[in-house]
């Protein structure tokens, strides 16, 4: 199957994907649960600025393993292009970014024909940021070789769209099979929070580290890093040993987030022994906030919108509305910057407005 | 050594010598038994796992539970604190066992003590416990004043602060709870209660779950499908309930489609993948008609190759007998065959 899909790449593709040697040989359907694994294609409609760019490459980074990282796309691909490609690679999701005058959006939708959740994006932080921000910023080796766990707080007492958004989100990321899960193959973590008040998602994407609990620091730093310790000014190893210095400010916190392993992670998280739960920041953060929920791909009724019908007709730089196909029942007029970008359509809907 | 015996047996036997004698050989069985290793003499239902038939899942959890199992049972087996099972405290406690199932037959309930965690373990560490506390509030302390960068903490931080907060309050209220760290430890775990309410997690598979699953829908046909949605289409445009069917079912497919389901409601795209899937029928046919017509063509021409071979050789043997005929004929000074007499007619 796999020689059938590079000859299908190379014949009609307009948006050229490069994937890695590895990549190309990922499983369709997960082989221990059974399901198959949502792929996503994180890409943008219109020129974008450059922290815009950082952010769709942080997000595709973030949708690691299973995206397609170098995607590459022309000014010319409409939309339609994508999911011509989405069916026979087995994609399931797109992330796709775009810019207004008045902010970047966000817009998550599942082919083919799955519903689109236009997230409007207050504000944002690169990963570069964050991680400049940091004293020690971490990032081990195979980071991103697994896909991260989500965690949805808020949103359990929500209405329609809110539950819906908790069902697209958690199916954008393969299941987790606990029987045969490993913990060490849980390393990052993407976090959502609904604030009821003002109405806003925070986005966060951490890594987790696991560190043993119960063990003075000194020890626990010479363990991990190998280092031999300074033993001048003590008189006997026994100093070392047991002198216990203060706690570090986090060591209060592990009270409540400590486990119990059930197997081995590492050299020094042993199974069933407690260790601290740590998580530290890594990759971009975002403020969103839900603004309109469509029925179809970028197409179809409006089946929430935060402005009410008809408001919030959009018109990023250049891009003009055109939405010819409407395939879906009772579709009403809403539709922002659609996909073609093509001459000929530019030129006459220009004759139109004049 | 044998007559000796045969001696002993022909004294009279009082009860008490039998007793004893009885006594004697059951202490010499019991360290016979003993001597066995208990996984010979008595017989485990759960010695050997089955994985056969098990869904790879299933296989998984089981394949799991058994190395968990076998870890356990050696660290008990070298733990000096634990008792050490001999063989026969295992048959005594399974006779026992036996006993008590007979006993009751209708109650089969067993109950598990609920094993809090609370207390367990507690005992040897209380004044540790307490050096911990009042490290603990000192840094709170001195975190108080500190001005931390709420950004990398974040939400994490605002929980935390709520948890303080609910802490005191809840401390204020309950004055009958004796141990501190016990109500802490209740108090976290309240908390990640009500928070867990809150959180929603990633998509989990357990592995229980495709037995108790209710039965697979069974796929529709395309025409069926097709009815369905037009039946759909047209219970839409009701004046009365369209909008609201509308609605709900607008509502449904999308969550249905988020998660994965695929939801055929469109007519017009049931429409063409009928149409498609006729015309693939279509050229299915044409093809294996073809195919067929060419067997048979290929089966005639060879049926008909062979029945003129035949022939030919037939046809070939006559030929070469005339010819050998013919030869005898072309001895030299040989005018010809009789063509005939030279006189025409008798006269």
């Amino acid at each position: 199957m796999a020689r059938l899909r590079n000859r299908k790449k190379k014949v009609f593709l307009k948006p050229i994907v490069k994937k890695k040697q590895e990549q190309q040989q990922q499983p369709n359907v997960d082989p221990i649960t059974g399901n198959k694994i949502p792929k996503s294609f994180v890409f943008s409609r219109g020129k974008l600025p450059g922290p815009l760019r950082q952010l769709q490459m942080d997000l595709r980074k973030l949708m690691l393993p299973y995206t397609a990282l170098k995607l590459k796309e022309k000014k010319r691909n409409n939309l339609k292009d994508f999911l011509n490609v989405a069916g026979p690679m087995g994609v399931t999701h797109f992330l796709i970014l775009s810019k207004t005058e008045t902010s970047p959006f966000l817009r998550v939708a599942k082919t083919p024909q799955g519903p689109t959740l236009t997230f409007k994006i207050h504000e944002y932080s690169l990963a570069v940021d964050i991680a400049q921000s940091q004293l020690r910023p971490r990032c081990p080796q195979d980071l991103f070789k697994n896909s991260p766990l989500i965690v949805l707080s808020g949103f359990a007492t929500g209405d329609e769209h809110l539950k819906l958004t908790t069902t697209l989100f958690k199916n954008i990321f393969p299941d987790i099979d606990i029987n045969t899960v490993k913990l060490s193959s849980c390393q990052r973590i993407v976090l959502l929070n609904y604030n009821k008040d003002t109405k806003l998602i925070d986005f966060r994407h951490y890594s987790i580290r696991l560190q043993p609990v119960g063990v003075s620091r000194r020890i626990r730093k010479f363990v991990q890093n190998h280092q031999v310790p300074d033993l001048r000014n003590l008189q006997d190893v026994s100093d070392f040993v047991t002198k216990s210095g203060y706690g570090s400010e986090s060591e209060a916190d592990e009270e409540a987030a400590t486990v119990t392993l059930t197997s081995d992670l590492s050299r020094v998280n042993r199974a069933s022994t407690k260790s601290a739960v740590k998580l530290q920041e890594i990759g971009p953060r975002m403020t969103l906030q839900l603004i309109k929920v469509e029925g179809g791909l970028c197409s179809g009724e409006v089946m929430f919108s935060e402005y009410g019908n008809g408001g919030n007709k959009k018109k990023p730089d250049g891009q003009e509305d055109s939405e010819k196909d409407n395939e879906m029942e009772g579709s009403d007029d809403d539709n922002e910057e659609e996909d073609s970008d093509e001459d000929i359509e530019e030129n006459e809907e220009d004759d139109e407005e004049d | 050594m044998g007559k000796k015996n045969e001696k002993t047996l022909n004294e009279p036997v009082s009860t008490l010598d039998l007793k004893s004698m009885i006594h004697e050989n059951a202490l010499f069985f019991d360290k016979l038994i003993e001597l066995i290793p208990a996984r010979f003499y008595l017989s485990n239902e759960k010695d050997k796992p089955w994985f056969q038939g098990l869904s790879k899942a299933e296989k998984a959890s089981a394949k799991k539970q058994s190395r968990e199992n076998i870890k356990k049972a050696r660290r008990d087996r070298l733990d000096p604190e634990k008792s050490t099972k001999t063989t026969l405290d295992l048959l005594k406690e399974n006779l026992e066992k036996e006993k008590v199932i007979k006993e009751s037959d209708e109650e089969e309930i067993e109950v598990k003590p609920i094993m809090s965690d609370l207390g367990n373990g507690e005992e040897p560490s209380v004044t540790y416990e307490e050096l911990r506390q009042r490290l603990r509030r000192k840094i709170e302390e001195l975190r108080g004043g500190r001005n931390t960068g709420g950004s990398d903490k974040g939400k994490k931080k605002i929980e935390k602060k709520g948890n303080v907060q609910k802490k005191r309050k809840r401390d204020s209220g309950e004055e009958e709870k004796k141990v501190t760290s016990s109500t802490d430890r209740d108090n976290v775990e309240k908390d990640m209660e009500e928070a867990a309410k809150e959180l929603t997690f990633s998509r989990v598979k357990l592995g229980d779950e495709e037995k108790h699953g209710k039965k697979k829908k069974r796929k529709l046909s395309k025409f069926k499908e097709l009815e369905n949605a037009t039946k759909l289409q047209e219970a839409k445009k009701d004046p009365e309930k369209g909008e609201v069917i509308a609605k709900k079912h607008s509502w449904k497919a999308a969550m249905d489609r988020a998660a994965g389901i695929k939801v055929h409601d469109d007519p017009k795209l049931l429409k063409q993948s009928i149409q498609k899937e006729k015309k693939r029928h279509q050229k299915n046919v044409e093809k294996w008609n073809e195919r067929v017509e060419t067997t048979e063509k290929l089966k005639t021409e060879k049926q008909q190759k062979r029945s003129d071979n035949i022939a030919e050789k037939i046809h070939q043997k006559k030929m070469r007998r005339i010819a050998k005929r013919e030869k005898k004929l072309l001895r030299p000074g040989f005018e010809g065959r009789k063509d005939g007499f030279i006189n025409e007619g008798s006269t």
